[in-house]
């Protein structure tokens, strides 16, 4: 009979739907993955990116880690501030003998531990406290929203330089008073892009078929949000870093820790005598974690702008 | 109140039942203000409107933009909630007749019986008094189709799970049964499964238009509000589009509300048509006759100021002046007066209106007034800063049709003006002839549209 | 191809490419037509097919990367029978032509007017550029001899601190001064019914609604009393009603001022009412084009016919609009073939073959169908060319 036919035959199309779904998904995942691998600066970009991240991720085998706290550089007292390809040290030492290469190999996992930490709870709690006020509007949104006024009133830097000062000179303590700063602007970002969604048809749309508002958030609004949250948390890497790093140059971090900004503030007295490695090894390595970070950051933006999102 | 003898939500255009049933429904938004947010005023987007759909016919909803239709749509929709009125669902015409008595009689004035038969009706067809089961129920059986098809599907969404969504939120189907379904559905508006894999912006406008009704035709719904469906397609994507409407409509005995701007369009697919014009309808009747023989000049403006490949191009063209007025403040009596070309003494003159043609047409004058001082809406005293400009503005108002409706001469009194106007209730839609209505003061006066 | 050599603006053999990741679109495709003085042109199409690109061609105001003028030419003719060549012509020529020669408004008035500035000012930059020595004379000034701040202040150059050491140094000039710009300002705006002009003068665009603004983009445009202007869907965006006071506004300035129109609409029915001529554009071609109430009474091109016969009427029974099957080809690297072809009910071999040259079937009437050509002028066999069509009695050549 006809009917049957074309009724197993729908069945078996759909079976078949089904297995491509996911290799559907995947083959435009890649599409973008192109678009991004297309600009040669963000591949530069991401290669410094996957220097940096193995050699956080291999420092143990790359030198042997100092005891008892690996983060403060072996000091070799019977060579201090030597100059970098001298006494087997490769970046030279500082002037209490600990060794550059060491600082920076060291310096670059704190540097993961601070961006990775930092980004991914202002990230995580900045966008739970931009839904709320977004998607619940009226007064909680009004409340919410002042809160962060006021947090952005003050500069990030100051901000930050307060708290890390109350909290006591330590490196944890600079961990947490960037993710009391930085959140803020991503609550922004989120309530913002939240609201233009909302506007959006297919929200309207959402609401008809009868899904309830937590789905609707779920599939229709926090997946356009996105865009600008990623590209937001890339160049947040970098800059958290470069923060981090005032910070610790100041002194807010335990003395003679293998952290690049304290680093850098230690080889500061050495650059009138004209000892420049410790300083300019640590800046060197900053700048480009930094760097790299911004280009990967608008290599996605570029991919991300919703005017070549919906060709 | 409006008059329950002459509401046009009892009109259920020559059927004996309603999917939907409007009673004086009002959306009103507030307008805040300053720093405090102090509301000021409320936008009137939908100011009591009494309308019915019938069972499978299409009504279109027209008008210009600011006009409510939109909003109604949201309403009916659910997705807006009214900030007044009723709305009635599934009635059939004995039983509107009952709500429409109920409603007459006050509450402490029903009897026992009459108590438990609006019990019975709220609780089975009131939205907002049925139990969520039902309220659910009408949910399902009222989807809509939107206007920018880009824009009302979720671009990160394979068209599988929007179009198979209805389905899955309301746990009619999963897995496999549910792919099927969905091949079904897109079949049934002309694609295939091969679509079913893809991303909104790999489409067409008019392949995401019939993804949009795939979607709307998920759950076996009996109503669709469509919500210009077809606006932004190119002309002959919308007759392809339009076609499918039709053929839909056939073949699952579908109810169609059909919002949009383009008269054409309208024409060719509606049964009968209501005009709306500053959240209230103003002309309601057959498609034929609303267009053919037009009882609300703002029906006849907006037939003449639409080209058409027919007309001959020697009719006299009927033309509305001025802008939309504020639609916090809308004009007294009639709202469309103050443009309308045959406004006369009983249309609601009121202050506002002289006022505002001193703003644009003498703004020398106007900038003079020192102060307004009103006893009513119809009644004022304006005090200007020379007796000179008081005189001009006297006189001008005695050169507009304003000057009709004036209860008394206008006392001019050095630098004083006092202007009193006939008071004039808000104009009311009215039944005519059968099934012909209009809100037009003029027009029921005489029984027929005024000569320009 | 029926031309004749009184021509305002010749468009010869246009085609308008862009680059894109996908290949090279060929948006505009070997389009040629003529504007002659005081007419209206109205070109017609859907979506894609063209007619924006070939507009803004015209102004030069296609962006050269990544556009790019693939052949042909634009000519435009001089008061003093001198051709342009737009195409060729430096950019200054160019600008001088914008503006004061060919004038252009837009479909969304709001994006084409400055958020930041009253209305007053802008069209006071406008009018002082085109209208300089008509201010000057007004303001007492000597038009041949104006002093170079009182120029900087009309053309709204002068910084604060020189109009306000002029306005010490000359007692009465600088209020003469404001007062020409405003009072030509104003004329141009009660010109185009805008009721309170003095008012308009301190307004914001936000403050005005659609069809004001639109008034006032077509006081800008006709400035300087343009020999033609150029409407891209200048009503698409407006309410009905306000939309037929905007066109019979602009026929009006057009009776007045005797400017040629090239109005670009996707709407058939404006073109009945506005239009002497129409162009209907497919794909980036020209498909046909003659006197409007003819194309629209008996149209030649099946595109045309298939067009028209989709335009709901009362007429029609519902549910049975002729829709044209398909969809619009591609426009990237496209095939040497009629590109309406695959939707065609007449299309033959030939159609898949050879492209359809513009043909004169009438006088002042042209069509790109093979229908109207012989094989042996094509070069392919009887067999392979469509049913022959005849122009209401009139052979084709």
């Amino acid at each position: 009979m006809t009917t049957l036919n074309r009724s197993q035959e729908t069945s078996k199309r759909a079976s078949v739907a089904r297995e491509s779904a996911l290799s559907v998904k995947w083959a435009r995942r890649r599409e973008v993955a192109q678009e991004v691998f297309r600009n040669p600066l963000t591949v530069l970009g991401l290669i410094i990116i996957g220097l940096f991240f193995l050699m956080a991720l291999a420092a143990p085998l790359l030198t042997e880690a100092n005891t008892p706290d690996p983060y403060q550089s072996p000091r070799d007292w019977s060579n201090i501030s030597v100059p970098p390809g001298e006494a087997g040290h490769v970046l030279g030492t500082d002037a209490t003998g600990g060794d550059v290469l060491y600082g920076i190999i060291w310096g670059s996992r704190l540097s993961l531990q601070l961006s990775l930490t930092v980004v991914g709870f202002t990230l995580v709690f900045g966008t739970i406290v931009g839904s709320i006020a977004a998607m619940r509007g009226g007064r909680l949104d009004n409340l919410l929203m002042r809160v962060v006024d006021v947090f952005l009133s003050i500069p990030e830097l100051i901000f930050a330089l307060a708290i890390a000062a109350v909290l006591g000179p330590s490196f944890r303590n600079i961990i947490l008073a960037l993710a009391a700063v930085f959140w803020v602007k991503y609550a922004r970002i989120v309530r913002g892009e939240i609201i233009r969604i909302k506007q959006a048809e297919y929200v309207a749309a959402a609401k008809v078929t009868g899904d309830s508002t937590w789905n609707i958030y779920r599939k229709d609004v926090l997946p356009n949000a996105v865009s600008p949250l990623v590209v937001q948390a890339t160049l947040d890497m970098g800059n958290v870093v470069l923060i981090g790093a005032t910070l610790s140059f100041i002194g807010l971090a335990q003395a003679g820790l293998t952290e690049w900004g304290a680093m850098v503030s230690a080889g500061q007295s050495g650059l009138l005598a004209g000892e420049w490695w410790l300083s300019t090894f640590a800046g060197l390595a900053i700048v480009l974690w930094a760097l790299a970070f911004n280009l990967v950051g608008d290599g996605l933006r570029d991919v991300l702008d919703p005017k070549t999102e919906g060709r | 109140m409006t008059l329950l003898s002459g509401s046009l939500a009892a009109d259920f255009g020559g059927t004996t039942d309603a999917v939907v049933a409007l009673h004086g429904v009002k959306v009103h938004y507030p307008v805040k203000e300053g720093v405090l947010q102090r509301v000021t005023g409320q936008v009137r987007a939908v100011d009591g409107v009494d309308l019915s759909i019938p069972r499978g016919q299409t009504l279109g909803l027209v008008g210009e933009s600011g006009c409510g239709k939109t909003t109604l749509g949201r309403v009916i929709a659910g997705l807006v909630a009214p900030t007044g009125g009723d709305i009635w669902v599934d009635v059939d015409a004995t039983q509107h007749s009952e709500i429409e008595r109920l409603r007459g009689v006050a509450t402490e004035d029903r009897s026992p019986e009459d108590q438990a038969s609006w019990k019975s009706l709220e609780s089975n067809h009131r939205l907002g008094s049925m139990s969520r089961d039902k309220q659910s129920r009408y949910r399902r059986n009222c989807q809509v189709v939107f206007q920018d098809a880009f824009s009302s599907l979720n671009p990160r969404q394979l068209v599988r799970d929007i179009v198979g969504r209805p389905l899955r939120v309301h746990k009619e189907a999963s897995g496999e049964d549910l792919d099927r379904r969905v091949i079904e559905l897109l079949e049934r508006v002309g694609l295939d499964s091969q679509h079913l894999l893809r991303f909104p912006h790999q489409f067409s406008g008019g392949q995401r238009q019939r993804i949009s009704i795939a979607r709307a035709l998920a759950l076996n719904p009996e109503f669709v509000i469509l919500d210009e469906p077809t606006s932004a397609l190119d002309v002959s994507v919308q007759a392809q589009i339009l076609n499918l409407l039709v053929d839909l409509q056939k073949d699952l005995g579908l109810t169609y509300l059909f919002i949009t701007h383009d008269l054409g369009v309208v024409q060719h697919m509606s049964d009968r048509i209501a005009v709306m014009y500053l959240g209230q309808i103003a002309e309601y009747g057959p498609t034929a006759d609303v267009f053919n023989s037009p009882l609300h000049p703002y029906s006849r403006i907006l037939r003449d100021s639409n080209p058409t490949l027919e007309d001959s191009l020697d009719t006299v063209k009927w033309d509305l002046s001025g802008t939309v007025p504020n639609p916090v403040n809308p004009p007294q009596g009639c709202r469309l007066h103050p443009r309308c070309p045959v406004a006369r003494a009983e249309c609601g003159w009121s202050i506002d209106d002289v006022l505002t043609d001193a703003e644009r047409n003498t703004p020398v004058v106007f900038e003079t007034i020192s102060r307004v001082e009103r006893s009513s809406d119809f009644r004022a005293t304006v005090s200007f800063s020379e007796p000179e400009q008081a005189k001009k503005f006297a006189k001008r108002i005695g050169s507009l049709a304003a000057h009709e409706a004036l209860e008394q001469p206008i006392r001019l009194d050095d630098k004083l003006v006092e202007v009193s106007f006939n008071e004039v209730s808000e104009a009311q839609l009215q039944q005519l002839k059968d099934g012909r209505w209009s809100s037009c003061t003029r027009t029921q006066n005489l029984g027929a549209l005024p000569e320009l | 191809m029926a031309r004749s050599d009184d021509w305002l603006l010749r468009v010869d053999d246009l085609s308008v490419h862009f680059e894109s990741s996908k290949g090279v679109a060929h948006a505009v495709d070997h389009v040629s037509f003529d504007i002659y003085p005081h007419e209206t042109l109205a070109l017609v199409g859907e979506t894609g097919c063209g007619k924006s690109v070939t507009a803004r061609s015209i102004l030069r105001l296609v962006p050269e990367p990544p556009g790019s003028y693939a052949s042909g030419s634009i000519s435009l003719r001089n008061g003093d029978g001198s051709v342009t060549e737009i195409l060729t012509a430096t950019e200054r020529t160019v600008r001088s032509i914008r503006g004061d020669r060919i004038s252009m408004i837009f479909q969304d008035p709001g994006k084409a007017l400055n958020p930041g500035l009253t209305i007053g000012r802008q069209l006071a930059e406008v009018f002082g550029e085109h209208r300089m020595s008509m201010i000057l004379g007004n303001a007492g000034f000597d038009p041949e001899k104006p002093s170079r701040t009182a120029t900087k202040i009309v053309q709204q150059r002068a910084g604060l601190l020189e109009r306000g050491v002029y306005r010490l140094t000359h007692l009465r000039a600088p209020k003469a001064l404001q007062k020409s710009i405003d009072d030509s300002v104003m004329e141009a705006l009660a010109d185009t019914g805008i009721p309170n002009p003095r008012k308009m003068l301190g307004s914001y665009p936000h403050e005005l609604s659609g069809g004001m603004k639109q008034r006032v983009m077509i006081a800008q445009a006709l400035a300087c009393d343009p020999d033609l202007l150029i409407a891209d869907e200048p009503t698409t965006a407006l309410d009905v009603t306000i939309q037929a006071r905007i066109l019979d506004l602009i026929h009006e300035m057009q009776q007045r001022r005797g400017m040629a129109i090239l109005y670009i609409t996707h709407d058939l029915s404006l073109v009945r009412q506005f239009a002497d001529r129409v162009a209907v554009m497919y794909a980036g071609r020209l498909a046909e084009i003659g006197p409007s109430a003819e194309v629209l009474a008996s149209p030649q091109h099946p595109y045309t016919q298939g067009l028209l016969a989709a335009i709901p009427r009362p007429a029609t029974p519902r549910g049975q609009l002729a829709a044209i099957p398909g969809t619009v080809p591609q426009l990237i690297d496209p095939p040497a073939q009629c590109h309406f072809a695959s939707r065609c009910s007449f299309a033959a071999a030939a159609c898949h073959e050879v492209t359809p040259q513009l043909l004169t079937i009438a006088e002042k009437r042209d069509v790109s169908c093979h229908r109207f050509d012989t094989a042996s002028r094509i070069g392919v066999s009887p067999q392979d060319m469509p049913s022959a069509a005849t122009l209401g009695g009139v052979a084709s050549s």
